[in-house]
């Protein structure tokens, strides 16, 4: 008979350490050990980095494999990828030769590719985020989008800093809708949010949810 | 210890409390009291669509991580795959799922094998992936998107830790004519979802997937024990506003200065 050991080891290792860390946050002379576990963690976490590195090398020589029309791109992945890593490697090299920090070519890298590259992405968000904003009344014609849709015109028209464009009256509107109705529907949903994240904790804290093997 | 230690642990004992004592309250009963949600009905519609059509849904977990903040939204989408995987094991073809953090990539992985194992969905073949896509924002966001595109992908589910580049996959989903079901626990992200995704999921009902997904009575428990804790939030805030309208808190104070 096959026995599964490791389910009720995982489980009670998330509910033990799940339970020190909670107490931790309550409990003053518990920090200390709270601590030491949030950093083994996120120790762990960097390590699960290299893991997912790895595991993200596998699948996208999986696709080249295939004959797929995105194979390309997976192939511009890897050789980036590769490219970065000797980059990184190349400045660690460096560092440790001259003996203080040189990253030069690694922070090339991040200025005039990486950067230009998430610029240039967070203008096409704008755009699609326009576009949503646009279409929200052709996707749901109902109240609660009739009144989004003309809240955003609101606040938008609102928002005018350069004259003749600015309309007072628009303004005052625009800060009460802030101040006021955005900032109560914030908070609620904050509210709703802290719940959900306690339910969700003490749930997994009991053992009656348990979103990993166990 | 402080009061405020105090009135958390205070808190999380009456939550425990509660959702044990209407967990044995609802034991019996056959019927849900739940409100019904509307994205949870469509995804439970999109898994009976996919076993039919030979299709697959994609799982989208967003970029939370298990230190943080954006924890417990990374950790509701891990429970919504284990149930979705549950309930599609029927499916010619397994969920597709991708994830914007090491450590959720990993969960979700070993969910996938938990899950596989327990509903005998032994094939590797078959199995579901756990995919990394990328560790920044944008770069998931665009990596995602070949997903979003493959033909046989019926709807697609973005449950988690997502910022505003969840335009891009609540868009793509459109343009592929799939339905999008989305929900995130950051505030700017959720007024996107709510103009982009067909389906979306606001506030707390990211959180209550095991409850309209059916993975026990306690996660229906554990929704009533929030609306419990919610009118008491809502009597305090209710109480305060009265208390300042009459002065009492004005009156509290001068007894705590000491100055009566």
């Amino acid at each position: 008979m096959k026995i599964k050991i490791n389910a009720p080891i995982s489980t009670a290792i998330a509910i033990g350490v799940g339970i020190i860390v909670l107490a931790g946050y309550f409990i003053p002379s518990m920090d200390n050990i709270r601590l030491i576990l949030l950093r083994t963690g996120l120790v762990l976490a960097a390590v699960a980095l290299l893991a997912g590195i790895v595991n993200l090398v596998t699948v996208h020589i999986g696709k080249m494999g295939k004959e797929s029309e995105n194979s390309g791109y997976s192939l511009i992945l890897l050789i980036s990828l590769a490219i970065t890593l000797i980059v990184g490697i190349v400045d660690m090299v460096q560092t440790y030769l001259v003996g203080r920090p040189n990253f030069q070519i690694t922070n090339w890298v991040f200025t005039n590719i990486q950067l230009p590259i998430e610029t240039s992405l967070l203008a096409v968000t704008t755009i699609s985020l326009t576009y949503a904003a646009a279409g929200i009344l052709r996707k749901r014609m109902n109240m609660f989008s009739i009144s989004f849709f003309f809240v955003v015109l609101l606040v938008l028209l609102g928002s005018f800093s350069i004259p003749p464009a600015t309309i007072p009256f628009l303004q005052v509107i625009r800060d009460w809708i802030l101040q006021v109705p955005a900032l109560g529907g914030a908070r609620g949903l904050l509210l709703g949010i802290a719940l959900g994240t306690i339910t969700t904790g003490i749930r997994i804290l009991m053992g009656t949810d348990r979103p990993y093997g166990g | 210890m402080s009061a405020t230690g105090f009135t958390g642990i205070a808190v999380v004992v009456l939550f425990v409390v509660l959702m044990i004592a209407f967990s044995i309250i609802h034991k019996d009963r056959k019927s849900s009291l739940i409100r019904p949600i509307a994205a949870y009905k469509k995804i439970e519609k999109e898994i009976n669509v996919s076993v039919e059509d030979g299709t697959q849904l994609h799982i989208s977990l967003g970029r939370g991580g298990i230190i943080g903040p954006d924890s417990a939204a990374g950790l509701a989408g891990l429970s919504l795959l284990k149930q979705v995987i549950n309930k599609s094991s029927m499916c010619d073809h397994p969920p597709i799922v991708s994830t914007g953090n090491a450590v959720l990539s990993i969960l979700a992985q070993d969910t996938i094998r938990g899950s596989s194992q327990a509903i005998s969905l032994t094939d590797q073949r078959k199995s579901p992936s756990g995919e990394l896509i990328g560790v920044t924002p944008f770069s998931y966001a665009a990596g995602t998107l070949t997903t979003i595109r493959d033909d046989n992908v019926s709807a697609n589910v973005h449950t988690g830790w997502f910022g505003n580049e969840i335009i891009w996959l609540t868009t793509a989903g459109e343009r592929q004519s799939s339905p999008t079901i989305a929900g995130t626990a950051q505030l700017p992200a959720q007024a996107v979802i709510y103009a982009s995704a067909s389906d979306p999921l606001i506030g707390e009902e990211l959180y209550a997937s095991g409850a309209y997904l059916g993975a026990g009575k306690m996660h229906e428990a554990s929704i009533s024990a929030q609306d419990v804790i919610r009118w008491i939030i809502v009597f305090l805030i209710l109480a305060s506003v009265l208390f300042n309208l009459i002065g009492f808190n004005t009156f509290i104070e001068e007894i705590l200065a000491g100055s009566m």
